[in-house]
């Protein structure tokens, strides 16, 4: 290719002092991904073996695999060349790295990455994939009148969707593009909190299961008036797909519910209401198949919401979310929804998580209330013989249960540390919606100190 | 389309609000850019869609906002002709100043559709011009404090000085020796123009900072 193209890039960075990322690049040059990348790499190259004028800054996106808290994760992380080294010296495997942005900048934080290709982006919202590597047949918009349909259906159950809506809402806050710095003091709270920000947005896999169970219930009550219509659309929209394999084994499941999109209508069918031990293990291999593809239109599709968190931890994320969300179906207990498995290229033993899922739920609940006695510092105020307000302070013993301790502020700037954190947050959403609380959550009596502030986000 | 004038004071409101909190992003970021306060106090928050950092002190918000607070009268009657943010060194000489140009059309005509997503878009682009402007500007001293500076055209701090907006928060006319810099470097930052508001972000910088 010829070198017109050093040229172009040298008048962004350093005429209009742009972050140019491989991707908006890419889109502004029209050239595939893969090309753009490679010419921001020459051109790093080219400018610093010139070694005169202004220094130039890059970052770079690092996958691999790598061994956190003894589970193996895929990770996918920015950053900057300064520590990029390091990085990669922690993972196990890498993957693949490449110049993710170029400029001229010495950027303190990644938020001017996200903000650099969004109007780029926006503007080829449909066809976003033009130069991307990742393809997946499957994701083709649906058409006006399924939509319709599917929308008459989204009217019909509006009070389930109120579990469904706390999770939707966290998803459509944006996160912004991760970076590898790592706080420390100070910043470790903050850390922290944007950990658990933007590991509880970025999670659509967990949002749509929420959306799965709250749906299921729902379906059961209305499964037989249901059936004919839902089986109709379950046929017309597996005719549509009809040379793909995972849609031969939805047409056989004719019961279940419908959500407004079609990659979670496909997980929908997955996730119907029959209690049946072989249909089950089919889904999990019908999920299995469609979890790939699924998650790469999510990609796609919902590209200026970024998904990327700080460290993509999905496997163990999964795992993890899907002992808490457990609780959750007890009290619809014989038609319990099957999770969908973890991405298959790490191996899990998902078909006997399905098969013990009931003593396990039994057990999760066990381990949830486990409920303690203690002394708590209370003060009762009553009427005494004069007619006087008298208030007293006395020790009274009182239950509680282990859920309700608020996790520690100060947690180290490690990610696993704030990982747990976050994951500490969740369980106690996970356990309030379950538990109907009577008492109130007791906080320890201490001085507030200088530091309060900062927690109160 | 419909045309409005300078008397429509319900819009002229609504430009002042979009001003005010979009100058409140912008001087958080300049501080967070410039390294006036420790990255520590400023925590990642959502603004037009993208993420910015604001502080998350209190007294330096209230400040913030109690100054806003002010100016933006001056704005809905187009009295405020710029919006500066200095940044003194240790002795109170002023080092970097951030000037925010403002003009507003007198007649505002708009297609209400895509005004605002527009706007947005324009002050989208300014945060990302302030977030890499540390590629124009050299390193400030440390101990660097900064301040806000109101221009007005005509008279119209008289009023300011009559009549206290925030009680306890008085506005002075300032010095001069931090209004006026001494050799000083123009670097244009951003130009919007739109509909309803035209800016201009420029920064004076000292050329020798120590």
């Amino acid at each position: 290719m010829d070198d017109l193209y050093l040229d172009n890039i040298d008048e962004f960075v350093n005429d209009q002092n742009k972050i140019v990322t491989y991707k908006w690049l890419s889109l502004t040059l029209g050239v595939h991904v893969n090309t753009a990348k490679q010419m921001l790499y020459h051109y790093l190259q080219q400018k610093r073996n010139e070694s005169s004028g202004t220094p130039l800054h890059a970052t770079y996106l690092v996958s691999g695999k790598c061994v956190e808290n003894g589970n193996t994760c895929h990770k996918v992380s920015v950053v900057r060349e300064d520590k990029l080294d390091a990085v990669k010296a922690k993972m196990d495997v890498t993957i693949s790295v490449h110049v993710y942005s170029v400029q001229r900048a010495e950027l303190k934080d990644s938020s001017p990455l996200y903000n650099a290709d969004y109007d780029a982006v926006k503007e080829n919202l449909k066809n976003c994939n033009k130069y991307s590597a990742i393809r997946c047949a499957a994701a083709v918009p649906i058409s006006s009148a399924e939509l319709q349909r599917a929308q008459e259906m989204a009217l019909v159950p509006p009070a389930e969707k109120e579990i469904s809506k706390p999770g939707l809402n966290e998803n459509a806050s944006a996160t912004s593009k991760p970076s590898a710095k790592q706080p420390a003091g100070i910043m470790g709270m903050f850390a922290s909190k944007n950990a658990s920000k933007s590991q509880e947005s970025s999670k659509e896999v967990k949002t749509e299961q929420k959306v799965d169970s709250s749906l299921v219930e729902t379906s059961k009550s209305k499964t037989a008036s249901k059936a004919n219509p839902m089986s109709n659309f379950f046929g017309k929209s597996a005719q549509k797909k009809a040379d793909e394999k995972p849609n031969k084994s939805i047409k056989e499941e004719t019961d279940g519910n419908s959500t407004a999109s079609a990659t979670a209508s496909m997980k929908q069918s997955q996730t119907s209401a029959k209690s049946e031990i072989d249909i089950k293990e089919e889904q999990s291999k019908v999920t299995n198949a469609l979890k790939v593809e699924s998650q790469d239109t999510r990609n796609k599709t919902k590209r200026p919401e970024i998904v990327d968190s700080d460290d993509e931890k999905i496997e163990s994320q999964q795992k993890k979310r899907r002992r808490i969300k457990k609780p959750q179906p007890d009290s619809s207990d014989d038609e319990v929804v099957p999770d969908s498995p973890p991405v298959p290229n790490v191996h899990t033993p998902s078909p006997k998580k399905q098969v013990k899922r009931e003593p396990v739920s039994h057990q999760e609940s066990s381990e949830v209330k486990r409920r303690k006695r203690r002394r708590v510092l209370k003060s009762k105020t009553f009427v005494d013989e004069e007619g006087a307000f008298v208030t007293e302070k006395g020790y009274v013993s009182e239950s509680y249960s282990e859920s309700e301790e608020e996790p520690e502020p100060n947690s180290q700037a490690k990610d696993s540390s704030s990982l747990k954190q976050s994951f500490g947050k969740r369980e106690e959403e996970k356990k309030e919606k379950n538990q109907k609380k009577t008492s109130t959550a007791n906080k320890p009596t201490k001085q507030p100190s200088i530091m309060g502030f900062f927690q109160k986000k | 389309m419909t045309t409005l004038t300078r008397q429509d004071l319900n819009f002229g409101q609504v430009v002042a609000d979009i001003l005010c909190e979009f100058l409140e992003v912008a001087i958080h970021l300049i501080l967070y850019v410039r390294e006036i306060y420790p990255s520590g106090i400023f925590q990642k928050r959502k603004k037009y869609n993208v993420p910015v950092q604001m502080s998350c002190h209190p007294e330096l918000n209230q400040y913030i906002q109690d100054t806003l607070h002010c100016v933006k009268p001056l704005i809905e009657k187009n009295e405020a002709e710029k919006v500066v943010v200095v940044i003194m060194d240790k002795e109170h000489h002023p080092v970097e100043r951030f000037v925010f140009e403002i003009s507003q059309p007198p007649l505002l005509s708009i297609s209400s559709e895509t005004l605002l997503s527009h706007v947005e878009q324009l002050l989208r682009a300014m945060i990302l011009k302030i977030s890499v402007c540390d590629a124009v500007l050299d390193n400030n001293p440390p101990g660097c404090t900064f301040t806000v500076l109101v221009h007005t055209r005509e008279a119209a701090t008289r009023n300011m000085e009559k009549v206290q907006v925030i009680k306890d928060f008085p506005w002075i006319v300032a010095d001069e020796q931090e209004v006026h810099m001494e050799e000083a470097k123009l670097i244009p930052l951003k130009t919007m123009t739109s509909d309803i508001l035209k800016m201009q972000l420029y920064v004076e910088e000292r050329t020798l900072k120590t």
